[in-house]
């Protein structure tokens, strides 16, 4: 009996199209997880802790706070 | 939609080879598995093919996300280059450039751009030096080099696939002037188990080799990362955030981290 797997999908056994198609649907389905991504996953970074955020610029700044208290 | 990786390398290549596809888009292209949301290309170590990389990426809006320069000057000491954009559909596109990968040998780069190799459509790096590619601290790379290693002749095959019963199997025939230990534990007539044992061995010592490594880059890279966050890169568009993050390194960042003797 066949299990239904990512086993199962055979990629050999498609044609380009089809490979396409599963890759689309696949990479498309993978950004639902982008935020959870680690900022490095790849080359000799992989391994670097960033620093929080660095606060932004004193004009968008002040620009939250009029936002902050109601200021249009 | 074709891969937008494939379409990619096809356009960094489009004046010439400059790019080569690796990693998990690669075995991708080799029908393995759908993996890795990012491409990752061994870039030729030339300034015009960092020029040309460059143009590429700016032409799709992409940005520098923390990384080294992409100039041979830090490329050529193993650094390596990552940068993000959306495609039309609001995809995010990472794409990151070594021109140096972590256990391939420089004539194995050099043959990839070589003159003499024979048009392809599509550049992608050849499945031995992927595998060594693949030999990182990540234990999930390791059944995918056993894939791999598949689609190699047997007598390379029983020198690097991870996968026991391919070693028992072909360790009889193939095996026979192997230094490898799992395969001469298989050939001594040791036990399925005294197999996987020398596998997880091999497997432990490679990843601690490549995170030994990875150490060496991080600890010189800390300040760097710092003044390249501070000044907002990622926010500056390409041509600005080049200068800047190139000024930024030649301050912070040494070309070569494995060279200081530290």
């Amino acid at each position: 009996m066949e299990m239904l797997s990512e086993d199962d999908l055979n990629l050999k056994e498609m044609t380009p199209e089809e490979l396409d198609r599963a890759w689309d649907l696949w990479f498309t389905l993978a950004q639902a997880t982008n935020d959870f991504d680690p900022p490095y996953t790849h080359g000799v970074f992989v391994l670097s802790h960033l620093d929080p955020e660095p606060p932004p610029p004193a004009e968008a700044q002040a620009d939250r706070g009029d936002q902050a208290a109601g200021k249009k | 939609m074709q891969n937008v990786y494939f379409d990619l390398t096809e356009e960094l290549n489009a004046e010439g080879p400059i790019a080569v596809l690796a990693s998990g888009q690669a075995v991708v292209f080799y029908r393995l598995a759908l993996m890795s949301k990012d491409g990752d290309w061994l870039l030729r170590e030339t300034p015009d093919a960092c020029r040309r990389a460059l143009a590429v990426l700016g032409r799709h809006g992409a940005r520098y996300r923390p990384g080294a320069p992409l100039d041979v000057r830090w490329l050529s000491g193993g650094w390596s280059s990552h940068f993000e954009f959306s495609d039309p559909q609001g995809h995010r596109i990472r794409c990151d450039f070594v021109s140096r990968p972590p256990r391939v040998s420089l004539e194995e780069v050099a043959a990839l751009f070589s003159p003499s190799r024979e048009p392809e459509p599509m550049l992608v790096v050849g499945v031995e030096p992927l595998i060594r590619m693949k030999q990182t601290q990540r234990a999930k790379d390791y059944p995918v080099i056993g894939e791999l290693a598949r689609l190699l002749p047997p007598e390379r095959e029983v020198e690097l696939t991870t996968d026991p019963d391919r070693v028992l199997a072909l360790a009889p025939v193939y095996g026979k002037d192997s230094g490898r230990l799992p395969v001469r534990a298989a050939r001594s007539g040791g036990s399925r188990e005294d197999v996987v044992i020398e596998l997880a061995r091999e497997a432990d010592r490679l990843q601690q080799e490549d995170r030994a490594r990875i150490e060496r880059y991080r600890a010189a890279s800390d300040a760097y990362l710092h003044e390249v966050q501070a000044a907002r890169i990622g926010d500056l568009a390409l041509p600005d955030a080049h200068t800047r993050i190139c000024e930024i390194a030649e301050r912070w960042l040494p070309y070569n981290p494995l060279e200081t003797g530290d």
